[in-house]
């Protein structure tokens, strides 16, 4: 291998993803004028908040060699609760804030109790939640949207100016998480329980606190998201975030977090989700039909797994 | 010799991620002799093998095999050109019987494809099985074997698909004397019919009762290839260390104060009532036979399988050990047998798996932790690329040496090394015995577990010998021998 | 693992003994009382909760058993329970299918066991003993003639679609597009679906005004959820007052925002009718009197105007 080839494998490797979403990118404001102008791309900002932040909150549970599947009932859960404090003029605006927080981070160390006390594996253990948070959140909505929000409360899902708050949010969040990740001490410890649990316990790390912290982490980015979407739909609704943990776990997957666990970044998380959304936010400009579009993220899942997995080699 | 070897290799290059792990190696293989590889951990034995065995394709160079320039790319296919290799871990179909793990990848049908034809099966493997004069019964399932028996049937696979190169890295790791000698036994069988071995370890009196060829490795380079008999211990380490040995100079501790009081310690089904003192600046060894629970007491003590019966004093306290955390906290650390299970984290890098046991504040400070790694990289020799590269990239020997390392930051004050030695060359080991040495003359007090029994004597200052779960003997290391350790380690 | 089985069994035992004391219960009146089973799509759906709520009210009015089972969207798990209530020997089934050929196999079990069953709001490919619902191409139709009235005729439409291939979005695009063929002037600018969803919706809105901007003269979305979703779009973008935006259903959310000059109109799916009427057939169909075969009941459109005078 000579130096050069050197340099281009590692700048691949660390920006393979940067660089296709800036090819996409170019490609597409070719395709369509609307694309690269600023209200286009705050627009793309704002539509992959969402799942910028459940993702964000996934890659925790992902880098522990877990995985969570009750993303989206959590999202509808920490919704309606939300939204249920959330009418105009009962509480402060905080109140729905925190407790939908709260209803999240709550399923969160619920599934964190069954990982680690429960020993329950992580992929059954969200999947009971996934279907229990959703029956919790129909019976706290009474199968029912929980609208008549205030507009303080509604306000969460607008812009200041021109820039939208969840986008904000997000950024907020994946600042956060990346100081954890990487300079403090905590998300060293992340990485060592999913690189090799036994091997972190046996250097003293207190594996069941790590993954409990990951799960209720990743509960609580779920409640934030949550009402974050409320706010922004104006409603609370019992039946919102169908599949949403999946599209989480895809960006999260594009982005270069393996699923066995110990590897990722946060950086990569919030690639992955750019990309699915501008890929997204493309095909709905050039008005593609629904059923290319799916097909279309179906290739772009699989294929830039691939292209992770094999761009080390040859 | 021949004028035509069965293999050769030319000028064979290979590098990682920018790290040369070979360059222009060459080799000659003939049939019908065992050719042993030697060279320090890092020295690009198992590298080159797995070239061999179609693992890893070669940068350069080129391979003839009978004559004709091969390009395997897999396993497989140097399985189909009758090259096999028998691993350091063996990954046999546990639950499946002998004769299913032999004829895996080449299974008897009849009456239509797909359709297992267990009596063919099971004939071909009596007679392959016989043919090498080894009593094991084709049906059993592979779980029922111990390891010398199944790797056994690991070379009896690699007959039957007509290999006539078979490597075997390390293959005595985990055999007792006796089958070790069963293994060569099956070895010269080999030989007999014309199948060349090539074969690595680390043990010199293996390879003198064994090779008929020496190659000496060293930094990726071929160093020297000579007949064995012509070869002298001592010569054989200056090849491979590029030096000559030191000799260690046994000193004796000076033991001070008790510093570990063990009572009664029981582990139901593992050990029973293990009972002794550990001093300040004493080196004490535990020898046995293999699941004479020497093993299980160290994990105990650390507390990654705890006993449930007994009393530990640490200085003279009571502590109570639940978890490897209060080990740490009590002042203990451990260097586990089991490396790649309990000792490192494989895709992190080495400056991360130093720190990783002894990271005290909640911040990271990056550049302390970097100065830090450096400094063990330094100290310990650790052969890596940087602080950055994975350990999972390292030589086994280097990733034991970040090991140890590791356990050493965490600055406990009794150390149990478990095996410290286990499938390292030579000149790394000197380094760890010095490095035992001269830990328990700054104070430390340390528990040496080995099964090697030059290694115990030479090292310890005392000696306590298990059998089956039970401390049966505390000897003096300057006035016992061999024989009489083996005797309290013998079951009855 | 034993203890636990056997607790289950027992709970099992407990439940099929409570279900078959309730059958046997007499009505007031001394006759005996009818039991109808009920398998709905799914009761996270505010309209087939609405449904569910007329059904209940109407059957205690006429002093009928109701068991309401929830079939979650999934049509294997309505076929088990309507073959649960053949077991029960039930008096009626009211089926609310959740496909139109995989429902199938539960009609024709009913049938082939005697047991009357009524499809409820949506059709299968067998033929049930009655039907009550609406035709869903009629509502995308008044909405959609609402449009090219509101229009006059000209201008650009896009249209949210539902869920690909379910029959309320067959149906509800054949009935759009009927009307756009009858309207030259009515161009259809764009065509998605947004999956019934409010969230999906407003981001598909979002890059809709993206690409078509000012060109978008209406909005025709196939349910009130997604047409609230493509309200909120427009409002963020400060475009409302410039595109005319309809849906169907009627759901809560959608009338008020009817009533509050936000929604232009919506179509009203008659909850309350459509539960009655299947109650009051199956009481009908029990004690063998004469019943109409098919019941549509119609759907009204709702404005600014007439909002107040919905339910």
């Amino acid at each position: 291998m000579t130096k050069e080839s050197g340099i281009v494998a590692t700048l691949m490797k660390s920006w393979g993803l940067a660089i296709a979403l800036v090819a996409i990118g170019v490609a597409l404001s070719f395709a369509h004028p609307g694309f690269l102008t600023v209200p286009n791309l705050l627009n793309v900002a704002r539509q992959i908040s969402i799942n910028g932040i459940l993702a964000v909150g996934v890659t925790l549970v992902l880098l522990t060699g877990g995985v969570d599947l009750s993303l989206g009932s959590v999202v509808a859960l920490a919704g309606v609760v939300a939204a249920g404090m959330a009418h105009p003029g009962q509480y402060p605006v905080a109140v729905p804030i925190a407790l939908g927080v709260a209803a999240g981070a709550l399923c969160g160390a619920t599934n964190g109790l069954m990982v680690t006390c429960g020993r329950v594996p992580s992929f059954i253990a969200t999947l009971g939640m996934m279907t229990a948070a959703r029956g919790l959140a129909l019976v706290v909505s009474k199968g029912r949207p929980v609208s008549n929000l205030s507009p303080e409360f509604t306000r969460l899902g607008g812009d200041v100016g021109m820039v939208p708050i969840p986008a904000m949010v997000l950024v907020g969040i994946a600042l956060v998480t990346f100081v954890v990740l990487s300079k403090l001490r905590l998300g060293r410890y992340l990485y060592a329980v999913g690189g090799n649990a036994e091997a972190a316990r046996a250097s003293g790390i207190n594996v069941g606190a790590i993954q409990m912290f990951a799960y209720t982490a990743c509960g609580a980015l779920a409640g934030v998201a949550g009402v974050v979407l409320a706010a922004r739909i104006t409603t609370g609704q019992p039946n919102a975030g169908v599949g949403y943990e999946l599209d989480a776990i895809a960006a999260v997957v594009i982005g270069g977090t393996s699923l066995s666990g110990g590897v990722g970044t946060v950086g990569g998380t919030i690639l992955g989700a750019l990309l699915v959304g501008v890929i997204n936010n493309g095909l709905d400009l050039m008005n593609v039909s629904s059923y290319y579009q799916a097909i279309v993220k179906g290739v772009i899942i699989v294929g830039a797994v691939w292209l992770d997995r094999n761009r080390g080699k040859s | 010799m021949l004028p035509n070897p069965l293999l050769q290799l030319r000028n064979v290059s290979k590098s990682f991620a920018g790290v040369k792990a070979l360059e222009e190696v060459r080799l000659d293989v003939e049939a019908g002799r065992v050719h042993a590889l030697m060279g320090e951990n890092g020295a690009g034995k198992s590298t080159l093998m797995k070239i061999l065995g179609g693992l890893h394709q070669p940068d350069a160079g080129e391979i003839r095999f009978k004559g004709r320039r091969i390009h395997h790319r897999s396993p497989h296919d140097a399985l189909r050109l009758g090259i096999a290799m028998i691993h350091q871990e063996l990954l046999p179909f546990r639950d499946l019987s002998v004769a299913a793990n032999i004829g895996m990848g080449r299974e008897a049908t009849r009456w239509f494809p797909g359709w297992l034809d267990h009596g063919a099966m099971n004939r071909e493997a009596t007679t392959l099985l016989s043919r090498l004069g080894v009593p094991i019964e084709p049906t059993r399932r592979m779980r029922e074997l111990g390891v010398a028996e199944m790797q056994t049937v690991e070379i009896v696979k690699a007959l039957a698909h007509e290999a006539s190169v078979i490597i075997m890295d390390e293959p005595t790791t985990a055999l007792s004397e006796r089958e070790v000698a069963a293994l060569f036994d099956v070895i010269r069988e080999l030989k007999q019919r014309g199948v060349a071995v090539i074969y690595i370890s680390h043990k010199m009196d293996e390879i003198f009762r064994i090779a008929d060829t020496i190659t000496v490795m060293r930094d990726g380079h071929h160093v020297a290839t000579r007949p064995a008999a012509e070869l002298a211990e001592r010569e054989l380490i200056r090849l491979m260390v590029g030096r000559d040995p030191a000799q260690r100079a046994a000193v004796p501790g000076n033991p001070g104060a008790p510093v570990l009081e063990v009572r009664g310690l029981t582990l139901p089904g593992r050990f029973h009532d293990v009972s002794f003192t550990l001093r300040r600046g004493e080196i004490l060894g535990v020898g046995g036979l293999m699941g004479a629970g020497r093993t299980e007491v160290a994990n105990a003590l650390y507390g990654l399988a705890p006993a449930t019966v007994g009393e530990i004093r640490v200085a003279g306290k009571t502590v109570r050990i639940a978890s490897p955390a209060d080990a740490l906290k009590a002042g203990i650390a451990l260097v586990t047998e089991d490396r790649k299970r309990f000792g490192l984290v494989p895709r992190m890098s080495v400056q991360q798996n130093l720190s990783l046991a002894s990271m005290r504040t909640r911040w990271i400070d990056r550049r302390a932790e970097a100065a830090v790694a450096d400094d063990q990289i330094r100290k310990f020799s650790i052969k890596a690329a940087g602080r950055d590269q994975p350990v999972v990239n390292l030589s086994g020997g280097n990733q034991q040496k970040v090991v140890i390392a590791k356990a050493l930051l965490t600055e406990p004050e009794i150390l149990i090394l478990d095996e410290p030695t286990r499938g390292i060359d030579v000149g790394a080991k000197a380094e760890i015995h010095s490095l035992i040495s001269r830990l328990a003359r700054t104070g430390k007090a340390i528990l040496v577990i080995s099964s090697e029994l030059p290694e115990l004597l030479s090292l310890s200052d005392r000696l306590l010998v298990m059998r089956e779960g039970e401390v049966t003997a505390e000897l003096d290391p300057l006035h016992t021998s061999q024989e009489e350790i083996m005797s309290f380690a013998m079951p009855l | 693992m034993k203890k636990i089985s056997f607790k289950l069994i027992v709970g099992m035992l407990a439940i099929a003994a409570l279900g078959g004391c309730g059958r046997r219960g007499q009505a007031a009146d001394g006759g005996k009382q009818v039991v109808v089973g009920v398998s709905l799509l799914n009761l996270s759906s505010e309209f087939i909760v609405m449904l569910n709520e007329a059904m209940e009210a109407k059957a205690g009015e006429l002093g009928v058993k109701l068991i309401v089972n929830d079939a979650q969207r999934s049509a294997e798990r309505q076929i088990q329970q309507v073959e649960g209530f053949i077991a029960q020997r039930v008096d009626v089934i009211i089926l609310n299918p959740c496909e139109v050929d995989a429902s199938s196999p539960a009609v024709d079990k009913a049938l082939a066991a005697g047991i009357p069953i009524i499809n409820l709001n949506s059709e299968t490919k067998a033929v049930p003993t009655a039907f009550v619902g609406s035709r869903d191409e009629e509502s995308a139709r008044i909405a959609m003639e609402y449009i090219a009235q509101r229009l006059d005729g000209r201008g650009g439409v896009v249209m949210m679609q539902g869920f690909m291939g379910q029959a309320a979005q067959l149906k509800r695009d054949e009935g759009a597009r009927e009307v756009l063929a009858k309207h030259p002037g009515l161009t259809l600018l764009a065509c998605q679906t947004a999956e019934w969803d409010r969230a999906k919706a407003m981001s598909l809105m979002e890059n809709w005004i993206q690409s078509h901007g000012a060109g978008i003269k209406a909005v025709f979305a196939q349910n009130d959820e997604m047409g609230m979703g493509a309200l909120l779009a427009l409002e963020r973008a400060k475009l409302k007052d410039q595109v005319v935006v309809t849906s169907v259903d009627a759901i809560a959310d959608a009338l008020q925002a009817v009533k509050d000059g936000r929604l232009d109109a919506t179509v009203f799916q008659d909850a309350r009718g459509q539960g009655g009427t299947a109650v009051e057939l199956a009481v009908k169909i029990a004690r063998k009197e004469p019943y109409e075969k098919e019941t549509f009941i119609p759907f009204k459109l709702v404005t600014k105007d007439n909002a107040g005078e919905v339910r």
